[in-house]
Formats: structure tokens, sequence, C-alpha cells
């Protein structure tokens, strides 16, 4: 290993290499640029498409002609769409926190406190996420008609309030803090919940930051559960994902509206992802499972 | 000692009490109930007094509905997971380049992963109607989610688009976690790039394949949001070519309010997995995070 890289550190010389590496990025740069075209055009066309007049939505060009709003007013005051967003939102943030806590709290426990059965419960734990949706679906259902919360937003709420990934995701970043600052903390007389709130979780920033950012994004885009809860139901629970498609199923060929509902669904992750991307990123990888 | 012991395991509890209630509430009893439904005839008035014995998955698994989803899955699967992969792994490939502009770019071909299905699905729609812009462009007059011959196509190439960002996230971080002396030794023997690749790199990222497959594998079988919008709901419309194990039991348990054959086909299409997964960790080993 040593000797390779002894050897390798003495850049060889190639003759005539300036020029073929010149070719070279050019013709990378062109198949890249080719590739983030069929990447991203179809959002760019969308966009353009929803300040499109209906007509003018069936031609195939790609500014709008003539240039409305007309679809937006539509969707603001014809189709409820401000209720969808408000439901989106409010279910997102509530569920943010409870998972941010929660997950906080229940990893720090699995992480440091020592408790019999510890282990067991890890395993269960761990064992959540083996249990798919399309098990778990019919009886959540039943359950939920059972205790009069079918439709309602704690009917999604409840069975969001924590997930393994998370809970795990945060042990995991808890284990990699030095316990030299806990035991600072009781050597100053803090308690158990007070070494948490005021020590480990202000050391855990990072790690919440990206749950929050990948949770938001989970219940934001979820179209599963809420149409499990509340899709057969009065349209004043709908998130924006069901308002959306049900938008599409109803009027399909209306695409202006069906644009501009669109891009209101994609934009906020849009603008989390490219102020947070450092947290997408590393929160995907080391979360894994969740792709 | 004792004390102080004792103290520890009560906090110990009660940080766990509410993500342990929560999980097994919501993910450990269901698995049970779900099992239990399926012995009875259960509609949407409730169950009837007496058992239904194997009733509901004799009839599952003679459905030929039920055959035609898991059919319909497997092919999705086997085309999708690999397709996938193969575009993630050359879109990371790219990225890890030392190129001006990596960071737009992986944001540019990560960006479809993170758009909502039901946005991803209304855009595709827009753009592969009958007078859409692909057909415009291609000269085509084919309505590619309209007909039972090309929606599952139509399905899996949105699904490779959408997914490949995902895929190629993980294949970046194992490519980075190469040594740079390999290639250098390579540079050195004149290696050219293409065996370079499949000499070293390719064998190196093993563990990202074997991630990527169960991982992306396991996501594949879930396929369900895309084909119920398509479909406009859970019939398998067009001629059951959006019919999926997922869709068919929703099917069951929403449309025909048979919530026992919906449980009973439920715990099948568990078992199969969880039997598929068993069988691929015994044959190409246990997967292992990037």
């Amino acid at each position: 290993m040593t000797l390779q890289t002894t050897v390798a550190s003495a850049e060889p010389y190639v003759p005539g290499r300036a020029r073929s590496d010149v070719r070279r990025k050019i013709l990378l740069y062109s198949l890249y640029l080719v590739i983030a075209a069929i990447f991203f055009v179809p959002f760019l066309w969308t966009l353009t498409t929803s300040f499109k007049t209906i007509p003018d939505s069936v031609n195939v060009t790609f500014f709008a002609h003539p240039w409305t709003t007309s679809a937006w007013r539509t969707l603001w005051n014809d189709y409820d769409f401000p209720t969808y967003i408000k439901n989106s939102v409010f279910l997102a943030v509530v569920i943010v926190t409870c998972n941010l806590f929660l997950s906080a709290l229940g990893g720090y426990a699995f992480a440091r406190l020592r408790f019999p059965g510890r282990e067991l419960l890890f395993l269960l734990v761990l064992g959540t996420l083996m249990v798919p949706d399309q098990l778990r679906l019919l009886p959540i259902f039943l359950m939920m008609v059972h205790w009069g919360l079918y439709g309602s937003f704690w009917s999604y709420i409840l069975i969001n309030l924590v997930s393994a990934v998370n809970l795990f995701f945060m042990r995991q970043y808890f284990l990699t803090i030095p316990r030299d600052f806990e035991e600072a903390a009781k050597l100053d007389g803090a308690g158990y919940f007070k070494t948490f709130w005021r020590v480990m979780l202000p050391l855990a920033l990072p790690a919440m930051a990206a749950l929050a950012i990948l949770q938001f994004q989970g219940v934001w885009n979820d179209f599963f559960w809420p149409l499990i809860l509340f899709g057969q139901g009065n349209p004043s629970h709908y998130t924006l994902q069901l308002g959306l498609a049900n938008l599409h199923f109803n009027y399909g060929t209306l695409w202006p509206e069906i644009s501009a509902g669109a891009v209101i669904a994609i934009l906020p992750i849009l603008v989390i992802f490219l102020a947070f991307q450092r947290f997408f990123v590393s929160g995907v990888v080391s979360a894994g499972v969740k792709g | 000692m004792r004390g102080a012991r004792l103290r520890e395991a009560g906090w110990g509890y009660g940080f766990a009490l509410v993500p342990i209630a929560v999980f097994g509430l919501f993910f450990i009893y269901p698995l049970v109930y779900a099992a239990y439904i399926s012995f009875f005839h259960w509609g949407i008035l409730g169950k009837t007094s007496s058992g239904a014995g194997t009733f509901n998955y004799a009839k599952v698994l003679h459905d030929p509905v039920f055959r035609t989803a898991l059919k319909n899955i497997a092919e999705y699967t086997v085309v999708v997971v690999p397709l996938e992969m193969a575009l993630g792994l050359l879109l990371a490939l790219a990225i890890n380049q030392k190129i001006r502009g990596r960071n737009f770019f992986r944001s540019a071909f990560y960006f479809p992963s993170i758009a909502s299905s039901v946005a991803i699905v209304t855009i595709i729609l827009y753009i592969f109607n009958q007078n859409g812009l692909f057909n415009h462009i291609f000269g085509l007059s084919t309505d590619w989610f309209g007909q039972a011959s090309t929606v599952g196509w139509g399905i899996v190439g949105m699904n490779a688009w959408t997914t490949s960002g995902t895929v190629m996230i993980f294949y970046l971080a194992a490519l980075q976690a190469i040594s740079e002396d390999l290639y250098e030794a390579a540079a050195v023997d004149n290696t050219g790039a293409w065996r370079t690749f499949w000499k070293i790199t390719f064998p190196l990222l093993r563990p990202a394949h074997f991630f990527c497959l169960v991982v992306f594998g396991i996501g594949a079988l879930k396929l369900f949001d895309q084909a119920f919008l398509i479909a406009g709901g859970a019939s398998g419309a067009p001629n059951y070519a959006t019919m999926y194990p997922i869709i068919y039991i929703y099917n069951a348990a929403f449309t025909a309010f048979d919530f026992g054959l919906a449980a009973a086909a439920g715990v099948v299409y568990f078992v199969l997995i969880f039997g598929l997964t068993i069988i691929e960790r015994l044959t190409v080993g246990r997967p292992e995070p990037v």
C-alpha cells in the first residue's frame, strides 16, 4: 500500500493530455446539461403551463401566450386550495414537532439510560420497520372508525406521532456524543430531564434539523395515509396532495389548474431543499430506509 | 446506589413510554389484528360471529385478479430496480467527477426524488398525454398511460426517473469512500477508464449494490400511489394493467368492503415479501448500510 502511494504521487507525463482534457470536459458538460434538462424541463414546463389559458395549454409551446394568472385564481377561489394548504401545513408542523420531541426523548433513553428490557424493547422498535403499510392499513382504518376518529386530523397525527426511523436516527446521534457532557451536568446536580433538555438536545441540533426536514417532506408529500383516513370523507380535511389528486380525477384536462396545483405541491419542498441541501443528503444517507 | 439505578430506570421507561406505546398500538397490534380479521367474514357491518376458517385465504389464492396483481408487480420490480440502479450509478459516476458546478448537477438530478407522487404523476400525464410534449417531439400519437399495453412501462419509466436520484445519493456516498490510491495505481498502470470502472469501482461498490437492491426492491414491491392516480382509483384500469397487490388490497377493503379478503391478501403478500427477503439474504448476503 505504501509503495503504491509513493509511486502514484509522481504525476506521469502523458503527451497531448491538455487538449484531450478540454475535449473531455466539453463532452462531459454537454452530457450533464442534457441530463439536467431531462430532470428539470418537466418542472419548468409545468410552471409555464400554470400561466396558460386552457386552449393554450394543449399547444406545445414553452411560453404562455397570452400570459394569465386565471388558473391560480381559480385554484384559490373555486377549488379550496387555501384550505388544503392550511391542512397540509398544520399536519406537517404538528407531526414534525411531535417527532422531534418524542424521537429525541426515546432515542436518548435507548442510547444512554439503563433500564431492564431495554434491548428487547429496542428490537421491538426496529421490528416496526418490518411491518408494511399494506398490513396496517385495514386494522388502523377499523381502529379509527371504532374510536370515532376516522376522518379527523387526530387519526393521522396519532399514527405519525413518532417513527422508528426517526427514533433510531436520534439514538445513533446521541451515541456519538461524548459522555463528558452529561457527567458535567450531573455534577452540577441536574436531573435526567434537565440533562436531556438543556445539555443533550442542543448538542443534537444538526440531527434534529435533518430529521425535521425529512419528516416535513414525508408528511407534505404523503398520499397513501391521508387517502385512507380522510380521502372518502369531507373535502374540508383534504391535504394538498389529496386536493390535487381530486382535481386530477375530476378535471383531468384542466392542465393550467393542475399545473398550478403541482407547482404548489412542489414549491415548499424545493425551497427547503435548496436552503438545506446538506441536511437533506446526509439525512437520506444515514436514515437509509427512508429512501 | 440501588435507588439511583431505580431512578434511572424509571426515567428511562418514562422517556421511552410514548414511542413504545405508539409502536405497540399502531405497528405491532395491527399485525395481530390483521391476521385475526383474515379468519372472519368481515364486512362494513362488522364480522360474522363464526369464523371463516381459511375461506379468505383460499379465495385470495384462487382469485385470478390477485394473480394478475402478483404477475404485474413481479414484472415491474424485475425491470424497474435494475433500471433505477443503473441510472443512479451513472448519475453518481457523473457527479463524482472533479468538475465545476457539481452541486448544481447533483441537485438537478436529485430533485425529482423529493417531489410528491401526486405532482409527479400529474406532470408526467400532462407531458405524455396523447397531444402532449413527448408525442409532439417524437411525432407519435400513443396514449402512453391510457392503454393496457403501455401503462406498465410508463410507470416503470416514471419511477425510474424519480427514484434514480435517490439511488445516486447512496452510490455517491459509496464512491466517495473508495480510496484515491487505487485509482492512482490504475492510472500508473495506464489502465483505461472502462477497465478501471469494471475492475476496481464496480466490485468495490458491492455493499452499495446489495443495499440498493434490498431497499429499492422492497420499495418497488410497495407500488401504490402512481397506479392509483393513473387509473383514477383501485380498479386496475385499463384491463387490470395497473392492478398491483396493494391496489388489490385497497380495492378489496374500500370498494368491495370485504375486509376479511383484504386482510388475507395483506398477510399473503407480507409473507411473500418476507420470504423473498430471507431468500435474498441467504443467497446474496446481508445488506450493509453504505
